[in-house]
């Protein structure tokens, strides 16, 4: 029969007036619950679960996890609430690893070039022919020393110290490689205060942070545990602590922070100094000749620093007083900050300050961490510097290193396009080996590929760095059996040494991963201290220690710091760039997505789709523009500019941002892969075509923000693909979305 | 009998960082399908939680605001009154469910649901086969043609008033957590009772920076939020 309009409103009329009386009669609740086919399937439970502690390994940093694993499939990730750097938490990033695991594009078996190297064309082979094939190719390389490079992610725990074993043993280079290094943090720690370890930042207990481009709550150290010590700050218990931001970015950090201070970049160790010397003169500072005769002799006057990081005056007094009399305060130095060929000296100036204040080794300070508590396991793993790095690509084209095994990282699209890596391992190495379980840009120029296991298949452990303040060591276990036929890296390399004997089989006496792990674990048992303590046998240790997800003690504390040593040359005051103002206006601050850090993570889908918190953009690379200057240069949201540098150039998106300042654009790193599985792959924009391969001075380490730019239009537009305007803006005049309360009681409305 | 529960979450604006781990672990949690590229550009991205980002001021006197924005479970939702077909409803516990079963999709809620947090499935979900794997047996997945919502993690609520009952033992405050809260790593959202004087949530209710938004509609909505701290924000420049 059909239906007249009339009719249907009809018949609709009643049935919603129908709906008002059913409604009104209230049914019981049980009434629901009775009828299977009104019940929400929520409501039936089934089946049961498990929980296992282990390791995700996202490109934010270690951390220990509990897995739901329900029929032998992982399918939630869960922070670990007894793990001191988790404390029950987890992060975007390691909830997304499990997609990892299951991810369509993983690689599956071990793979064979057949074709030109670059083309992706590859057999499948078994895994025995796959590791003859690495052994006899090792073999043949193993008469020339250093011919032979091996390239990982810093890897610490058992597997940092079979890979370092294994290299020194076989004679092989040694690097870790890391986009975005600490190479300058961690050099300046050393210096100052003789640490070999990335510090801790009492964030939780400070009064008072002052942050010196740190984005430590997007994707800076350890950004889950300083999460945690954010809530923590702005917790009601201790009083609500002051964030001040010092950034020419207006990053995660300085969003969230109570004052965002605009300094011009690569002048923030000319502020820090300032700081300082105005604390010395005004008799707030603690009495250390040595330290004061550093400041005073590489302060600038207060005019002269005013035009250089363009703060003015009254407010770096006030920064100088309010951080001397909020102690405990710490001051905290990285990210772009130290990404200047300037970088040692910021970060000399910055991490002195927290020496002028005192708060060194303090509560609610800097505190230190101390060495892995069983030898010769790796706890402080730095990475390479881009100077290293650049040597690497040199010896390549120059034949002196003619075999690179890479695990865990991928040089080809994480360098400055100027170094030409994957074009050196695709034209001049003579073998490549990749442990990836996915074909990125490094691994495509691979004459070999031995898939590794993923995070939830495989044995392993950690020391955290930075660490929570006292020795801690977290442990990794298979939560699911292998979803296809990788092999642990670890393994890989422990079967090696079987192949090759000698020495090797003295120093790795282990025949499996599993074997190492448990091997350092009894070296804890011995111990009798800590969290997990008082078993007989270590078996029973061992089930414990691994259903906690690690062991630590609180007692064992990093100790009393040296006093501070301030006497090395920090080198040069004044950051250079590259490209003469003129050509190229805007100074480029580039940023690791804070999703998918510097693109480690980009395969991941649930990561691609996570909006970016300040701009809500996803699935793509843009470029943030300050309004005025996209008025003068006649760009809107979505034209395509090439941002053009010395380098190089890049299309992206035109993003107008408000806190974006004048003469400067920002640009996230980890797209543009050529390859990487179908969620990362598509386009060219790799914001490291852009970025000179300029080191910073004495440390060699990546000047990521030494690079200025132009932006060029191509006359084209594509919709800016962001979660802004997804929904329709609620804000109605005194109808408040957000509520700002100035802290005092009083409190406005949005 | 014990008094019913109602089911309620407090927001702490001032300790939200917008780091998005909610958001991921609320996917993860409840089957949602991925936010595809061209979802976005169509406005038909789904997120059962968000990260709001609000501006205010121009360089350099700039902020940005971050608000949760999620299901509010509202005391009198508009949109349960206008279902057609009962697919939503109040339950006992004060959450506001959905009946995936029952929903013919007239978006009529979506419609009448001032926080746009209700999503219509424009499209059958589609999963890579492997990526089916992780998907939550507990969670149903939506098919094309009707609504989905924020539950409160209604299946964390099931299983752990079960598993209370098995060991003979009252639901507590703190034993049922939703994805999003469990993974914020500020604790800048909180779940619990709010019929329970003793909860956290319920001394959070109390708290002077306690406000909900769009309270003026009247549908008492269960989740409330604690007002965003700005020490140097002007005098007057809020009113």
């Amino acid at each position: 029969m059909a239906l007249t309009r009339r009719q249907l409103l009809k018949y609709s009329g009643l049935g919603f007036l129908g709906a008002v009386v059913f409604a009104g009669c209230r049914i019981p609740e049980q009434e629901f619950i009775a009828e299977s086919p009104v019940m929400i399937p929520e409501d039936l439970v089934r089946g049961d679960d498990a929980y296992y502690a282990t390791l995700a390994r996202p490109s934010t940093g270690v951390e220990s996890v509990l897995v739901r694993v329900m029929q032998g499939r992982a399918k939630k990730i869960e922070g670990n609430p007894d793990y001191p750097m988790s404390r029950g938490k987890h992060s975007a990033q390691a909830e997304a690893t499990l997609q990892e695991l299951y991810h369509p594009d993983r690689i599956a078996t071990p793979l064979r070039r057949v074709g030109e190297r670059g083309s992706g064309e590859f057999e499948s082979v078994s895994w025995s022919e796959a590791l003859d094939e690495l052994a006899r190719r090792l073999e043949d390389h193993r008469g020339v020393p250093d011919a032979v490079a091996i390239v990982t992610e810093p890897l610490r725990g058992a597997l940092g110290t079979i890979v370092d074993r294994f290299a020194e043993n076989y004679g092989a280079r040694r690097y870790s490689f890391e986009a975005v290094d600490q190479t300058v943090v961690r050099t300046v720690f050393n210096r100052i205060y003789g640490q070999e370890r990335l510090p801790t930042f009492d964030i939780q207990n400070a009064h008072y942070v002052l942050s010196f481009g740190a984005d430590f709550l997007s994707h800076w150290h350890a950004p889950l545990h300083y999460n945690w010590h954010y809530g923590e700050f702005r917790g009601e218990t201790g009083g609500r602590g002051k964030l001040v931001q010092i950034e020419p970015r207006f990053s995660l950090t300085a969003a969230n922070a109570d004052k965002w201070v605009y300094i011009n970049p690569g002048t923030e160790g000319i502020l820090a100094l300032a700081i300082a010397k105005a604390i010395l003169d005004s008799g707030e500072g603690v009495e250390d000749a040595a330290l004061a005769a550093f400041i005073n002799n590489n302060a600038q006057d207060a005019a002269t620093v005013a035009d250089l990081t363009g703060v003015k005056a009254d407010v770096i007094e006030t920064l100088a007083h309010d951080f001397a009399a909020n102690q405990p305060g710490v001051a905290i130095g990285g990210g772009l900050a130290a990404a200047q060929t300037n970088g040692l000296f910021n970060m000399t100036a910055v991490y002195a300050l927290n020496a002028l204040v005192g708060n060194v080794g303090k509560k609610g300070g800097v505190t230190f961490n101390p060495p892995a508590p069983v030898p010769n396991v790796v706890s402080s793993a730095s990475a390479n510097s881009l100077t290293d790095f650049q040597r690497l690509a040199d010896d390549i084209r120059h034949g002196a290193v003619t075999a690179v095994l890479v695990h865990g990282v991928d040089p080809a699209h994480g360098t400055p396009g100027s170094m030409q890596f994957g074009r050196a391992l695709r034209e001049n190495a003579e073998f490549v080996a990749s442990f990836s379980n996915f074909m990125d840009e490094t691994t495509l120029q691979a004459d070999l590929v031995l898939p590794d296991m993923a995070s939830l298949e495989s044995w392993g452990s950690d020391v955290p760095d930075p660490g929570p303040g006292y020795e801690a060591v977290a442990l990794q276990q298979p939560v699911v059996m292998p979803f296809v036929e990788g092999r642990a890296f670890g393994d890989v390399l422990l079967a090696l040494v079987e192949e090759l004997g000698g020495s090797m089989t003295r120093q790795m006496p282990w025949d499996t991963m599993e074997a190492a792990n448990r091997s350092l674990a009894q070296e804890i048992w011995i111990k009798n201290r800590g969290s997990v303590r008082s078993f007989d046998s270590f078996e029973e240790f061992w089930v414990a220690i691994l259903q906690r997800g690690g062991w630590w003690d609180t007692n064992a504390t990093g100790g009393a710091p040296q006093a501070p040593d301030v006497s090395q040359d920090p080198g040069s005051a004044f950051p250079s760039f590259t490209g003469a103002a003129g050509d190229y206006p805007f100074h480029l601050l580039p940023f690791p997505s804070h999703s998918m850090g510097d693109g480690s993570d980009a395969h991941l889908p649930w990561l691609q789709a996570t909006p970016d918190p300040i701009t809500t953009a996803v699935w793509s690379t843009w470029v943030e523009v300050n309004p005025r200057d996209a008025e003068s240069m006649d760009v809107r949201e979505g034209d395509v500019v090439n941002v053009e540098s010395p380098q190089g150039s890049i299309e992206a998106q035109v993003y107008v941002n408000p806190a974006t300042a004048p003469g400067t654009v920002s640009v996230p790193m980890g797209q543009g892969h050529s390859s990487f599985g179908r969620y990362a792959e598509g386009g060219d924009r790799n914001l490291m075509a852009v970025l000179d391969a300029v080191s910073a001075e004495t440390t060699g380490a990546f000047a990521w923000g030494a690079t200025r730019v132009r932006l060029a239009k191509t006359g084209r537009r594509e919709r800016v693909r962001k979660f802004e305007g997804m929904v329709v803006a609620q804000t109605l005049p005194h109808r408040p979305v957000y509520v700002i309360s100035t802290g005092n009681g009083n409190g406005g409305a949005h | 009998m014990a008094v019913e529960r109602k089911w309620g979450m407090a927001v702490d604006a001032d300790k939200c960082t917008g780091c998005q781990a909610c958001v991921v672990a609320c996917q993860s949690e409840n089957n949602i399908p991925v936010n595809e590229p061209d979802h976005f550009l169509q406005r038909r991205a789904i997120q059962w939680i968000r990260i709001e980002r609000y501006w205010e001021g121009e360089f350099p006197d700039v902020r940005a605001r971050f608000v949760p924005m999620l299901c509010q479970h509202c005391e009198n939702a508009p949109c349960e009154s206008v279902c057609p077909v009962f697919a939503t409803y109040h339950n006992n516990e004060g959450l506001n469910v959905q009946v995936y079963n029952r929903c013919i999709g007239t978006r009529f809620c979506a419609n009448n649901d001032p926080w746009n947090v209700r999503f219509f499935n424009f499209w059958e979900p589609v999963w890579p086969e492997t990526l089916r794997n992780q998907l939550n047996t507990d969670v149903s997945v939506r098919s094309r043609g009707i609504m989905e919502k924020c539950t409160f993690c209604i299946q964390r609520i099931r299983r752990t008033t079960r598993d209370a009952g098995l060991e003979g033992r009252e639901v507590t405050d703190g034993d049922v957590v939703p994805a999003c809260v469990q993974a914020c790593p500020t604790n800048a959202l909180v779940f619990g009772d709010l019929n329970d004087h003793d909860s956290q949530v319920a001394h959070l209710r109390e708290d002077g920076r306690q406000y909900r938004i769009l309270d003026h509609l009247g549908t008492e909505p269960s989740v409330y939020y604690m007002a965003k701290i700005d020490p140097y924000a002007a005098e007057g420049e809020h009113a």
